[in-house]
């Protein structure tokens, strides 16, 4: 589902990510946890082409974008816009149009970029609601809710457009600790609908209970990946251990 | 003869006037002879903008004065056994700026009229003026003030020539703030006459080989310089020394030197006083049902010109922007350089820019199309940066979390950056709507009649300035409080944020 073969970044000169490489298969949930600076978030924002790589090749799904700067001719921008349709992306500061409604902001897109009726973009997006809980909050607006509540609306507003994989860049980071359990409830049910899902985060429960594979990031590298039992109770890298052993470490 | 009205400076005098009422200067009680030849200096107020034959710059050493009225000046003051110095002051704002001690005396091109004399005292006459018309080369037939029914005719803001055709009717007037316009215009073929006072059009039109003088002059009227009704000893002695002037014939050496001495002049001589038989003052409150239609129909004009104006500021202000944003390299350094180029340069220049300066390379646009273009293109670089702060107001994440959902850069402007940025900009654009209301009245120097126009006309003859004043700025008030409504309901109708 997922194929990334030696994806490069820079910013002037400092590289933040030197070649990676990832490979996973569909309905598998990966966790990439690492320190502060790590390139975890740089890679997965590469992956839908907010952050334009240097270098590498991005595949998800039936769709190949071939990293080489800035998209130029139409074709290529068409390539990378193909690609974002196949990812949907949940961001740490949530991003809700505040000038919408609930409900506006999840029937958008469809509406604007695939041309969905409007009849049959709110039907799915009341469905996708009542998916997260918020169905009695369709008419409010993304202010009058708690941070919890705007998350998962969110997380409805990316599954509107029935990726075929989900990106969650430390999506429960700034939520007050009662309210982040909501929205893993929610990631949690998603993952075991069988979504393909990247989570960056720092939540070590929800990686150990829902990750099919863990990826340590460290100086822009690959430094360990297993399953969560291997990584979490034997790391074989001496950063691994170092980062488990002072779990504070927030990783932005 | 006139000058120019400027709407603001029309306004700060009206504040100054409404100062002086509460407190008139005591000097004026005293003896304002006495104090003159104590001083050493004889004051006295006119304007030079635009002022030749009358009170100039030198062309060739433009920090020197000249003029046949700065001669006269200085050939009074030598008799009173003073020096003269000239005070500059605003034409149109002459005799309220005497009337507060700005100066002692104003030699000015000031007409004898039964009006001017209901204010002020005036002296026994120095100059004799007539109206000339002054036509193209081509012209036939335009002889007499009759023969101008029906025609497109310029005349100088505020002027004799200016009442003559109104009162007459079925002129097409427009009306200039100086005289270089008006000939302009003439040039151009925007009109087809000029009437003016004989001295203007003898300095300014004789020596075009374009223009001819068409007919004899007629309408003949006297110059007299204007005095405080209280000062009857320097009244007394100005006429003294202006007899003197006039026997000894040092006058007419001054105005042959000038070129305006005519056979008229020689009627200065045996100048009998006439008995000035006095009119009811003017009372806004009881003649506003006369002057409210006209103040209402230069009110429309302002309307008309700050709606259309404005509308085209926020359209093309939402071009720029968008092509300074988002367009291609040398398009955006394009719109950053009209940005930067257009409110960096004042207002007035653009509009004569456009005005008088366009018709050279063929571009004639009548005056209410060059008002419109002229503040429109303006505001539209202001507009333009109202728009890009509120478009780089809204947070970055709302164009990832766009672009993440698939939406192209167009869409993601269009369906979630600007419908947020419209809010933000709803203040600072309304602000401009409002200004644009009172900047509106600057495009009276192409002579578009709108409000201010209206009201400094009205003020002038009526010497009311206080009362049309408010009227007038009641009137805009009325004009643009509903905009600053309407735009509170707007913000608050958009607005998605409950805290």
């Amino acid at each position: 589902m997922i194929h990334v073969e030696n994806l490069v970044k820079s910013y002037n000169s400092n590289r933040v990510l030197h070649g990676i490489c990832h490979s996973q298969g569909s309905s598998e949930t990966v966790v990439l946890i690492g320190p502060s600076g790590c390139g975890k978030t740089t890679f997965l924002r590469c992956l839908n082409q907010l952050e334009i790589p240097d270098a590498g090749r991005i595949t998800i799904g039936d769709v190949t974008v071939e990293a080489c700067g800035l998209p130029r001719t139409s074709k290529e921008r068409e390539q990378q816009r193909q690609l974002r349709l196949r990812a949907g992306m949940v961001f740490q500061c949530f991003n809700l149009f505040p000038h919408l409604t609930v409900l506006e902001n999840v029937t958008q897109a469809p509406m604007v970029v695939k041309h969905m009726p409007q009849e049959e973009a709110e039907a799915a997006a009341l469905k996708l609601l009542a998916k997260v809980g918020l169905q009695t909050k369709t008419a409010s607006y993304p202010l009058q809710l708690s941070g919890g509540q705007q998350q998962r609306v969110a997380i409805a507003r990316a599954l509107a457009m029935e990726p075929q994989v989900m990106l969650f860049d430390e999506p429960t980071s700034a939520l007050d600790p009662e309210l982040r359990e909501e929205v893993l409830g929610v990631m949690r049910q998603l993952a075991e609908d069988g979504m393909t899902m990247i989570v960056v985060t720092h939540e070590m429960q929800f990686a150990r209970d829902m990750a099919d594979r863990v990826l340590f990031f460290d100086q822009g590298r690959v430094a360990e990946s297993g399953s969560p039992e291997q990584l979490f109770s034997s790391p074989q890298n001496e950063r691994t251990r170092e980062f488990l052993g002072l779990g504070t470490l927030r990783c932005g | 003869m006139s000058k120019s009205w400027r709407g603001t400076r029309a306004l700060v005098f009206l504040a100054s006037t409404v100062i002086l009422l509460s407190s008139r200067p005591s000097l004026l009680a005293a003896d304002i002879l006495q104090q003159i030849k104590e001083r050493g200096v004889l004051l006295w107020g006119a304007d030079a903008e635009g002022g030749a034959p009358y009170v100039y710059p030198d062309p060739q050493q433009p920090a020197q004065l000249i003029g046949f009225e700065f001669e006269l000046a200085e050939a009074l003051a030598r008799r009173l056994g003073v020096k003269a110095r000239m005070v500059q002051n605003q034409w149109d704002g002459l005799i309220p700026a005497l009337e507060r001690g700005n100066f002692d005396i104003i030699l000015n091109g000031l007409e004898l009229t039964s009006e001017n004399q209901q204010h002020i005292a005036m002296s026994r006459p120095y100059f004799v003026y007539a109206q000339q018309i002054v036509t193209r080369l081509d012209t036939q037939n335009l002889v007499g003030m009759e023969a101008l029914k029906g025609k497109q005719v310029g005349v100088l803001s505020s002027s004799v020539a200016q009442r003559l055709l109104e009162k007459m009717g079925g002129v097409e007037l427009r009306a200039y703030p100086g005289n270089v316009e008006s000939f302009r215009d003439l040039t151009a073929r925007r009109i087809e006459a000029v009437l003016l006072d004989s001295p203007i059009a003898l300095y300014y039109a004789k020596s075009d080989p374009s223009l001819r003088f068409s007919g004899a002059p007629f309408a003949p009227g006297f110059y007299g310089i204007g005095l405080r009704k209280q000062d009857t000893n320097l009244l007394a002695a100005i006429n003294l020394a202006m007899a003197d002037l006039i026997q000894c014939r040092t006058l007419e050496a001054i105005y042959r030197k000038y070129g305006v001495w005519d056979e008229r002049q020689a009627s200065l001589q045996g100048y009998k006083p006439e008995i000035i038989s006095s009119t009811a003052a003017h009372s806004t409150l009881r003649d506003l049902p006369k002057y409210l239609p006209l103040l209402f129909r230069g009110a429309v004009t302002t309307v008309e010109i700050s709606v259309l104006a404005m509308a085209l500021a926020v359209v093309a202000g939402l071009v720029i922007v968008l092509v300074r944003l988002y367009a291609v390299a040398p398009l955006q350094w394009l719109a950053k350089a009209y940005v930067e180029v257009v409110r960096g340069t004042p207002l007035l220049i653009q509009l004569f820019l456009i005005y008088y300066g366009l018709p050279e390379i063929g571009i004639r646009l009548n005056a209410f199309l060059a008002a419109i273009l002229g503040l429109g293109l303006n505001y539209a670089a202001s507009e333009s940066e109202n728009y890009r702060a509120g478009i780089q107001s809204i947070p970055r994440g709302q164009t990832e979390a766009s672009l993440a959902l698939g939406m192209s850069r167009w869409q993601t402007l269009k369906h979630v950056i600007l419908p947020q940025a419209v809010r933000v900009v709803i203040p600072p654009v309304t602000n401009d709507f409002i200004a644009m209301f009172k900047d509106s009245s600057i495009v009276s120097v192409i002579t578009m009649v709108e409000l201010t126009k209206v009201y400094g006309m009205l003020a002038m003859s009526t010497y009311d300035y206080i009362g049309l004043g408010l009227v007038t700025a009641g009137i805009y008030f009325a004009l643009s409080y509903p905009a600053s409504i309407f735009a509170n309901w707007l913000e608050r109708r958009l607005c998605y944020d409950p805290r």
